[in-house]
């Protein structure tokens, strides 16, 4: 089932207004550890610790500075910072439109469905729209006193909302400097054969987190006091340059 | 299962799969190891001696399972020496002491590949006879990063008059060890001292050293485990084999012989195999017989 | 390479294997604050800390615990943790490639990018290239910490993109907030998609500057003028502990083997 709505607001573009309620779409459960001392297992705590005198800081003591030189600092007042918080506001407004495989995944965030909200008119129409035209809105809208980017999609014949990371938060493949290094066309066309004989449909369903039940399972044995094997974590020898034709020719006929 | 009868100083010993290839991808079998172990007996043995031995056996070879035993196998001839060491909370537990051949023999027969000893003697267990830096490279750092660090921490204590010795790790890490050989001497000076020599060591080639257990500050950095002088670690004891690919040693080397090696830029140079352990400890003798006699003091503790 | 890894390890397709370093790809454009203590503008850092000594616990003293009952705890070690699945640790193997207009985005979770280790890189290239070339991406499962992860690879711009998934069983259905109404009117459907004509523009996130930020420094760049920055009080971080005469005479040798290097 769906989360519980956590916003409510209207979509808003040209002649539409549309009200709608926010959904979490995503739920992820998994194993959770502590951080304990070795020597008695008391549960540690994360705390601010003062540099100098090596002791933790009340929040009531603690200010926020943003450092303009090292050891320099302007110190900011919360009620400053509030002149930075956009208006609130309950508008999801789609500023453009723009092809669904134009934006990367890199930029997408955090997904949320879109409920119809009472009497919300053309949700199906617009949900319609959006698929046969592979469309995303680009739009932005306030929640929780910060501005969010996002895209409106739609899936099915629901709506869709996932937040987008701006463009300063993503960072360039550029700043990687990755050497080009100049490959034959036959390594290429073998490399490309080998992975359309590897291809297959995506079917998410086919896979499952085994190793969070493993973990499980490794806890359990240790709760009832049964050894552990140590496992050494299996790790392949890389590819030789010079054997790397030879590497995708003998990949390629096991699989053809 | 095959079986092998020999005996060694009066002593009957069953070997069990000596074809076993326990190193498959490079094809050393048992009966390479037990070879390997008998030629250099009389280097390793020494260093073994009264310590309570924690076995790494690898039954199945070094790309199967292992299984640490610091317990002395119940299933073991009533010739074997053992002694009694108090546990957490004042159990009671029995360790092997490799004290001869015919034991050394019998642990490799139960492919205990790896040999790991304390710091310490069971006649003594809270007096370290040494004080050792493990310098364990993080990614993205190799052994030749450990070589540097190895250089400046050598010519620090020197500065103490100390003087340090270096092996090989047999995997990634260099270890360099300080003899002690004082009744005196306890973990805590031991843990004490090496702690501060790598904060010294961090502040100084932050770019270089950590001297921080967690794995995010050892990233492309020489962590240096001072925390290993304690009486319940062990190290990997001089001249034991490693369970890699290849039967690799934890060799000791010459400062020299590091420099060397280490100038050729190639970090592989610095991994010595079984045969070439054999062959430099028969022709050079111990290089770490310093080890078990030289006696040092720690100044300013 | 300007960012650090976060995992090494080996990509593998087939029987090629790729050395690869796993490094971030993005980065939270949050302005980023420090926090001070405000009797002495001190910097506060965050550090483990154990109530019951009421002492800062360093790094080598911390372990991690799974809580079975009030104040119980099983310790699980690095090691047993790196043996619950051994073959997936330090291994991305592809098991098949797939292409990246089937999966629902609903799936993307976090991106990173790979980058090749040395020997690796033509074999990275190839990898780059032919996905690129035949529009696919890899699928794979693969261990990073306490998680496994189901991550689809693909090419971007020249470099390898890993991006991870969300398992299907943590996509929440959508039935229950489906609207009642099937049918949708087809003159406003027809209205709307003339609407989502006219705004049509290629995805140029730029466009889209990041408010908050913006705002932010300008109230900053504002007090700096109004106001003299304060200064914190000096400390050396992480001063070495111990005896001393040790930490000073170390302190002295080190200075002279520095100046015979």
């Amino acid at each position: 089932m769906a989360g519980k709505a956590i916003w409510k607001g209207y979509i808003n573009f040209g002649e539409v207004n549309l009200p709608v309620k926010l959904h979490t779409a995503i739920k992820e459960e998994r194993v959770q550890f502590h951080l304990l001392h070795r020597r008695d297992h008391v549960k540690l705590r994360q705390q601010m610790i003062c540099a100098y005198e090596k002791k933790p800081v009340p929040l009531e003591a603690q200010v926020r500075g943003f450092e303009v030189e090292e050891g320099k600092y302007i110190i900011v007042d919360p009620a400053e910072l509030e002149q930075a918080e956009p208006e609130s506001s309950r508008i999801i407004e789609v500023h453009d439109f723009v092809k669904t495989e134009q934006i990367d995944p890199v930029f997408l965030e955090h997904v949320y469905y879109l409920e119809p909200d009472v009497n919300a008119k053309g949700y199906n129409a617009l949900a319609g729209a959006l698929i046969e035209m592979n469309a995303a809105g680009i739009c932005t809208w306030t929640m929780r006193k910060r501005t969010y980017l996002g895209a409106l999609q739609a899936s099915g014949n629901i709506l869709r909302l996932t937040a987008l990371r701006h463009t300063d938060e993503v960072i360039s493949v550029k700043s990687l400097k990755l050497r080009k290094i100049p490959l034959s066309e036959k390594e290429l066309k073998i490399g490309s054969d080998l992975i359309n004989q590897l291809t297959a449909p995506f079917q998410p369903h086919k896979f499952e987190d085994e190793h969070q039940k493993k973990l499980r399972n490794l806890i359990d044995k240790k709760a009832r006091g049964e050894k552990i094997a140590i496992l050494r974590p299996r790790r392949l020898k890389p590819t030789a340059p010079d054997k790397l034709l030879q590497t995708l020719e003998v990949s390629l006929k096991k699989v053809a | 299962m095959s079986r092998t009868f020999v005996e060694i100083a009066g002593k009957r010993l069953s070997l069990s799969n000596l074809e076993k290839d326990l190193y498959p991808s490079y094809g050393f079998t048992k009966a390479h190891i037990l070879e390997y172990y008998r030629r250099i007996a009389p280097f390793i043995l020494p260093h073994l001696k009264d310590r309570a031995l924690t076995l790494k056996r690898y039954p199945d070879g070094v790309e199967k399972e292992y299984f640490f035993e610091k317990r002395c196998p119940s299933h073991r001839p009533d010739w074997v020496k053992t002694a009694e060491l108090r546990h957490n909370e004042g159990e009671k537990m029995k360790v092997c002491l490799i004290n001869n051949l015919e034991m050394l023999i019998w642990v490799e027969n139960l492919a205990s590949l790896e040999l790991h000893v304390p710091l310490a003697r069971t006649g003594s267990p809270e007096t370290p006879d040494s004080m050792v830096f493990d310098l364990d490279p993080g990614d993205g750092a190799d052994i030749l990063d450990c070589a540097k660090v190895a250089f400046i921490l050598r010519d620090l204590l020197s500065k103490l008059k100390l003087m340090s010795y270096v092996k090989t790790s047999g995997k990634k890490g260099l270890h360099v060890y300080v003899p002690l050989n004082r009744k005196e001497t306890t973990f805590e000076d031991t843990k004490k001292f090496s702690k501060v020599v790598a904060e010294v060591m961090q502040k100084n080639y932050p770019d270089l050293v950590t001297a921080k257990m967690a794995k995010e500050y050892r990233k492309a950095k020489v962590f240096i485990n001072w925390a290993q002088n304690d009486s319940k670690k062990t190290m990997v004891c001089v001249y034991s084999l490693r369970a890699r690919e290849k039967p690799i040693v934890s060799c000791p080397l010459e400062w020299k012989e590091l420099e060397r090696l280490a100038g050729q830029g190639a970090p592989e140079k610095l991994q010595v195999l079984h045969s070439e352990a054999v062959s430099r400890a028969e022709k050079q003798g111990d290089l770490f017989r310093a080890l078990l006699v030289k006696k040092q003091k720690f100044p300013y503790l | 390479m300007a960012e650090q890894a976060i995992w090494s390890g080996t990509i593998s397709f087939s029987l090629v294997a790729i050395p690869v370093q796993l490094v971030k790809a993005v980065e939270p454009g949050r302005v980023s604050f420090r926090m001070l203590h405000n009797k002495d503008y001190s910097p506060l850092q965050r550090r483990m800390f154990c109530p019951e000594e009421e002492k800062i616990v360093p790094a080598d003293e911390i372990i991690r615990g799974y809580e079975i009952g009030p104040d119980k705890y099983i310790v699980i070690t690095d090691e047993e943790l790196e043996s619950v699945s051994p073959e997936r640790s330090r291994t991305i193997e592809i098991v098949e490639f797939i292409d990246m207009k089937e999966v629902d985005p609903i799936y993307y979770a976090h991106p990173y990018y790979l980058v090749p280790s040395k020997g690796g890189e033509k074999a990275y290239q190839l990898l780059v290239e032919a996905m690129a070339r035949t529009n696919k991406a890899g699928l794979a499962k693969f261990v990073l910490g306490e998680r496994e992860y189901l991550v689809a690879v693909k090419s971007m711009e020249g470099a390898l993109a890993l991006i991870t998934l969300h398992y299907s069983e943590e996509v929440l259905p959508d039935k229950d907030i489906s609207p009642k109404e099937k049918e949708s009117e087809a003159e406003v459907k027809s209205r709307i998609k003339k609407n989502i004509k006219n705004m049509m523009a290629d995805f140029n996130p730029e466009k889209y500057a990041n408010e908050r930020r913006k705002k932010i420094m300008n109230i900053l760049k504002k007090k700096a003028k109004e106001k003299a920055p304060v200064e914190a009080s000096q400390v050396e971080e992480e001063e070495v502990e111990g005896p001393a005469d040790l930490v000073s005479a170390l302190k002295e040798s080190m200075r002279k083997v520095k100046k015979n290097r």
